[in-house]
């Protein structure tokens, strides 16, 4: 019962960082209907930028996160308003093409630079760990939770309650009239995907201070990306956060009472399940059902 | 008459000179392999498979205009069903290449009816999801598929159902599998049931309307397409004799079925051939030249291609031909924002 217990709380802290990965992939599959594949090779850039910026100047991880997130975010608005914005009218399989194009650059690049070690951020505290009964909860792990969900609900209320927020979700329901209201879709896609870069490199960071990385990772995010995007519905935020909370109790549940990685076979199950059946997603109605495109 | 024949090309020549092209070309390809070194011969055996795996994804992708990211699970389907044939049941490598194309069929018949109802994104996502998991499975499946160790095709020494065919049979063999699917896509190109899936490909709603049996039609077509990859699926599983569920399901593969299809033209014969041959080669010669950066290279080529020519080379041409607008830049200008 213990281990079970033990293995609840694990899964809940993991999936709340991999609700952090995969909320800026639903944001910008939901807005732009672009789907990037880059997104874990972006979570990897963040973790190596936050490793840099410990190792170089012994800023603490949890302060190093933030710059990761910085950066970040300049470089994928500089992506999207420079490269990707110039097909995003063209056939889907383009943009797939693009962003995995994109992958292969960065993680290719983050090979040489970095070479293909695991690597782990290193804390003198995160590592300890406070017992409530009888079950561990690493504090690394619980301030890299709370953190994630607060950053979640803090972007949840960035979207609905601000201009720019609007003016996303706006241009993601009908660029057309956004467009005639004078939002520039230009700079709003780009603000969007700088933001969903910043989010899943903090996350990278995050994934680099309780565990270990390396650059062959990107493809596994990205792919959790995916499961937690669908099952969530594409768009919703609430729904990126319950979807790796799922994801993140299934995955631990998972390696307790199956063996091999039976998990993943079920969760990519799950994910062309919740395709054929519900595609709006587990939660909610359909985010972007409405949407028209132009 | 002299000038309205050289304005319009007869019917007959419209129909005649392709097949006479591609028996050339194919006449050409026997005729150079006594010309090739080992190591050339392999490069070209490669690019052969592409082709035929080009040609493939190109009917389902390029005519009908679902992007399947999950192609690879055809491939890795025909691998595994010709590795687990002939190392547990002993049948030999040309009993099980029909079987091999059949079963990738039958399973692309399988997924497309629940899946083909999905659009856009959501079949890409989909068929990602479906082949994903097939490599967890076959990874899992240890008693049945060797599991992440690998199957081994018994080819060679006294227990080999079937004796190793070798450098020059492979190049045969992928030659023949490469003709056939360039067949299947110019048969299909030119017939009534290629026009229903040019249809569906543009309006789905008006093809059904028109009287297409939009559903039927598609199912059919990823069947084709899995059976084709089904089949240079197993010859690739009989060629390394030894196969991965990572490798044999390496969604890589995939991309690079879709990039071929993209670079030469989508929904065209002519196109997969060209963009299956230039990317195979070019990465060869990145490999070679670049060890380290080929695929940073390779990362930097897909963009670069991807912006400035999203229609291919093909339908690039056929177009600029047609307007007299030969400008990349307007091409970009076309799809951006």
């Amino acid at each position: 019962m213990t281990a079970f217990v033990q293995a609840t709380v694990y899964g809940l802290l993991q999936g709340g960082l991999l609700a952090l990965v995969a909320v800026g992939f639903s944001m910008v599959w939901g807005v732009m209907n672009v789907i990037n594949i880059a997104q874990g090779a972006f979570v990897l850039l963040g973790a190596y930028i936050a490793w840099e910026v410990n190792a170089t100047f012994g800023l603490d991880p949890f302060a190093a996160m933030f710059v990761s997130a910085a950066v970040l975010f300049v470089v994928g608005y500089l992506v999207q308003r420079l490269v990707i914005n110039l097909v995003v009218n063209a056939p889907i399989y383009i943009t797939l093409l693009l962003t995995f194009g994109l992958q292969l650059l960065l993680v290719q690049g983050m090979n040489i630079v970095f070479t293909a070690d695991y690597r782990s951020i290193p804390t003198t505290y995160a590592s300890g760990s406070v017992s409530i009964g009888a079950v561990e909860v690493p504090i690394g792990r619980l301030l890299s939770f709370g953190l994630a969900v607060v950053i979640t609900l803090l972007l949840v209320l960035f979207v609905t309650r601000t201009r720019t927020g609007l003016s996303i979700m706006a241009t993601g329901m009908d660029r057309g009239a956004a467009r005639l209201m004078g939002i520039r879709a230009r700079h709003v896609y780009a603000l969007t995907f700088g933001l969903a870069i910043g989010l899943g490199g903090m996350a990278g960071a995050m994934i680099g201070t309780v565990g270990t990385f390396n650059p062959a990772d990107a493809g596994y995010y990205t792919l959790l990306s995916f499961v937690i995007a669908i099952l969530g519905g594409l768009g919703n935020m609430y729904g990126a956060l319950l979807g790796g909370l799922l994801l993140g109790l299934v995955e631990a549940w998972g390696g307790q009472f199956l063996s091999g990685t039976w998990v993943n076979a079920i969760a990519f199950a799950v994910l062309v399940l919740v395709l054929i059946f519900r595609p709006s997603g587990l939660v909610g109605k359909a985010f972007y059902s409405f949407r028209l495109e132009v | 008459m002299a000038a309205s024949a050289v304005v319009l090309r007869s019917p007959v020549v419209r129909r005649w000179w392709p097949w006479a092209a591609g028996l050339v070309a194919l006449l050409a390809c026997f005729g150079l392999q006594s010309l090739l070194f080992v190591g050339q011969e392999r490069i070209v055996t490669s690019v052969f498979m592409f082709v035929a795996l080009a040609q493939a994804w190109n009917l389902i992708g390029g005519f009908t205009g679902y992007a399947c990211f999950g192609q690879v699970v055809f491939f890795g389907l025909g691998g595994y069903t010709t590795a687990v044939l002939m190392s547990h049941l002993g049948l030999g490598f040309w009993a099980t290449l029909p079987l091999a194309g059949l079963l990738a069929g039958a399973f692309g018949v399988l997924i497309g009816m629940p899946l083909l109802r999905l659009r856009g994104h959501y079949f890409a996502v989909a068929t990602l999801g479906v082949a994903e998991g097939m490599r967890e499975v076959v990874t899992n499946l240890g008693s049945l598929t060797g599991g992440g160790s690998g199957i081994t095709v018994p080819t060679v020494g006294s227990a080999a159902v079937t004796a190793y065919i070798g450098n020059d049979g492979f190049y045969v063999l992928f030659l023949v599998l490469a003709a056939v699917a360039v067949l299947a896509g110019g048969l299909v190109g030119r017939s009534r049931y290629g026009l229903a899936l040019r249809a569906i490909h543009q309006d789905e709603d008006a093809a059904g309307a028109a009287g297409v049996n939009t559903t039927r039609t598609k199912v059919l077509t990823l069947g084709l397409s899995g059976f084709l990859t089904g089949l240079v699926g197993a010859a690739y599983a009989f060629q390394q004799i030894t196969i991965f569920p990572d490798r044999l399901f390496d969604v890589e593969i995939t991309v690079l079925m879709v990039i071929m299809v993209m670079l030469g033209g989508a929904g065209t014969v002519l196109g997969p051939v060209l963009g299956a041959v230039a990317l195979q080669f070019a990465s060869e010669w990145l490999r070679q030249n670049y060890t380290e950066a080929h695929i940073f290279i390779l990362g930097i080529v897909i963009i670069v291609a991807v912006v400035l020519l999203p229609q291919g080379a093909v339908n690039y041409v056929r177009e600029a031909r047609r307007h007299g607008e030969y400008s990349l830049l307007a091409n970009v200008r076309r799809y951006r924002l």
